[in-house]
């Protein structure tokens, strides 16, 4: 393999939600800490103590709480506007890094890198030490020459203390990388889920190592065509186009790559739009409202001059799945747009998903009370006297009251409200 | 003069925004002469923020740092990505806290003092022995 070849990074923030609430919260270091899900039904995400305990994701909190105390568990709700901010300050860093930026999710992305093995490990270094003193978080780099195969290496570098936090895959020791396939279950790959591992299981491939040995075609024929690709993908062969949309974690993306660059304002206005569309039905089917939209455009690898990567996260008014709402949100990324500068992909994502109310709650900012105003008055009104103080009917407050009794250990908002900044002392 | 902002913009978390009042034309149909020196208002963010990546803004709690003309409530414009030297400002963690303190580095050693003589100077041996969670770089003093 040449030593120049373009290789994929997969950069992602360790424990992302804990690591978010620790950068602001220095007396969370080194203690068990669970961000628990909407509603604090669940844990989330875990800090290492917190594994340590032996707690599961998706554990009930209910059944956690007895024995917080004893273990000196801490439990967080989730503050998406907190970790939006800071996914929207890491995925700016990255951008620095690489005219080759793809945001896969709120923690992790996808970054093209090119040089020398040497080269490429210390620019991952490189990149771990920046988000730490910029940003605050720490992340593991894994380098390979695939999609699927920088997720294996991002993993190995997670679970390698050794490592410090970044692995390239085709540096590994070979025996140690088959060893490390041959451990590992088939459902660890990138892509493969519940139900395929079964149907995989059936026909005697079980480790990830049986899978990438599999002929492609029989998995092709068997399976399916992206399946196939994940195999190519694990003998080394990119073939793992962009998605143009996933729905994750507790997330929807929607953002794809332009054959024609996009150069104008006006251009992402309708862009944009249509993504905030589609986030809107897709909200609607799955019977979800967003609390969080979060925008972003990026120029093209092939462009090394002209990088512009901007971002903004935006916390919406209260949970929707409105279009309007969505729709002008979005175009909160229109004063980041740099006019001129040719952009190769744009997209969105929303964050802190909840299940919406059976009855759709009357919208105070649709028509024809957009027109007149009331919906930024309503906001303004909300945002200096609280949330739940003003509304039209129902809208938006039983969720958002509802939503303020179930949120009882929510950190401060940090860096998007001016009345939550984190405290200094001078004592 | 009522300006209403729509949705609100978080850019990197930093919503500062300084509302002036832009010269425009007026009903009556005569432009203001004015108007073609106008460039867009002045926006905080590009002079005080030197890098949304890496900077915060926080809040200080007690009077620890008077002298330095930082009071108690005042907001301070921190960057982490800067590097502390001797006379920085700095927010430092101490026992699991941000706290607010005056580097001075010396030959002897690293030394955390106040800006009010109250507060006795807290000696560390080395900068490796100390978290610096970030520098000040300006302080939002309420008049």
């Amino acid at each position: 393999m040449s030593s120049t070849r373009q290789q994929i990074a997969l950069v992602d923030v360790n424990c992302f939600y804990a690591s978010a609430e620790r950068a602001f919260d220095p007396s969370l270091e080194g203690k068990p800490l669970v961000v628990l899900s909407n509603n604090d039904g669940c844990a989330v995400t875990r800090s290492p103590e917190a594994k340590a305990l032996g707690i599961s994701t998706g554990e009930p909190w209910f059944k956690l709480a007895p024995r917080a105390k004893e273990w000196g568990l801490i439990a967080r709700s989730s503050n998406y506007e907190l970790y939006g901010d800071i996914s929207a300050r890491v995925m700016e860093l990255l951008g620095r890094y690489s005219a080759w930026l793809e945001v896969y999710s709120i923690d992790e992305a996808f970054l093209g890198v090119k040089g020398s093995p040497e080269q490429v490990v210390g620019l991952g270094r490189t990149i771990k030490a920046a988000v730490q003193r910029n940003v605050g978080v720490p992340v593991c780099v894994g380098i390979a020459a695939t999609k699927t195969l920088a997720k294996l290496a991002n993993r190995w570098a997670k679970n390698n203390p050794a490592l410090g936090g970044v692995c390239r895959w085709e540096s590994m020791d070979p025996e140690a990388r088959e060893l490390l396939m041959a451990r590992l279950p088939v459902s660890e790959v990138w892509g493969v889920a519940g139900r395929l591992e079964k149907r995989l299981n059936a026909v005697g491939i079980c480790s990830i190592l049986e899978l990438s040995r599999a002929d492609p075609v029989m998995v092709r024929d068997r399976f399916s065509v992206v399946l196939m690709r994940t195999v190519l993908e694990m003998r080394g062969t990119p073939c793992i186009p962009l998605e143009e949309e996933r729905l994750g974690r507790d997330q929807l993306i929607f953002s794809r790559s332009f054959s024609t660059p996009l150069t104008s304002v006006p251009e992402f206005r309708q862009v944009l739009s249509v993504y905030a569309q589609q986030a809107s039905a897709r909200l609607a089917r799955h019977h979800l409202q967003a609390k969080v939209l979060t925008a972003f455009a990026g120029t093209s690898h092939y462009n090394p001059k002209d990088k512009s990567f901007p971002s903004v996260c935006v916390p919406l008014p209260m949970p929707t799945s409105d279009p309007v709402l969505l729709t002008r949100a979005a175009h909160a990324l229109l004063p980041a747009i740099q006019d001129g500068v040719k952009y190769a992909r744009a997209g969105i994502m929303v964050t802190d998903l909840r299940p919406s109310d059976s009855q759709q709650p009357l919208e105070p900012f649709t028509n024809p009370h957009e027109e007149r105003g009331i919906g930024p008055l309503l906001e303004q009104i909300s945002r200096k006297y609280g949330r739940g103080t003003i509304g039209l009917g129902f809208a938006g407050l039983r969720s958002d009251l509802d939503w303020s009794m179930k949120r009882g250990m929510r950190s401060p908002r940090y860096t998007t409200h001016w009345d939550e900044l984190p405290v200094v002392r001078a004592a | 003069m009522g300006v209403i902002i729509g949705p609100r913009v978080i850019e990197a978390g930093l919503s500062l925004r300084l509302v002036l009042i832009s010269p425009v034309a007026v009903a009556a149909g005569f432009p203001s002469p004015a108007q073609d020196y106008f460039d867009g208002r002045i926006d905080l963010n590009e002079h005080l923020i030197k890098d949304i990546t890496s900077t915060y803004i926080v809040r200080v709690s007690g009077d620890s740092m008077e002298q330095a003309g930082i009071s108690d409530g005042d907001e301070l414009i921190v960057n982490r990505a800067l590097e502390p030297r001797d006379g920085s400002v700095v927010v430092a963690v101490l026992d699991g806290e941000l706290t607010i303190k005056r580097l001075k580095i010396t030959a002897a050693g690293v030394v955390l003092q106040a800006a009010n003589p109250l507060y006795p100077d807290i000696n560390v041996p080395a900068l490796a022995d100390l978290t610096i969670w970030g520098v000040a770089t300006r302080c939002l003093h309420h008049v």
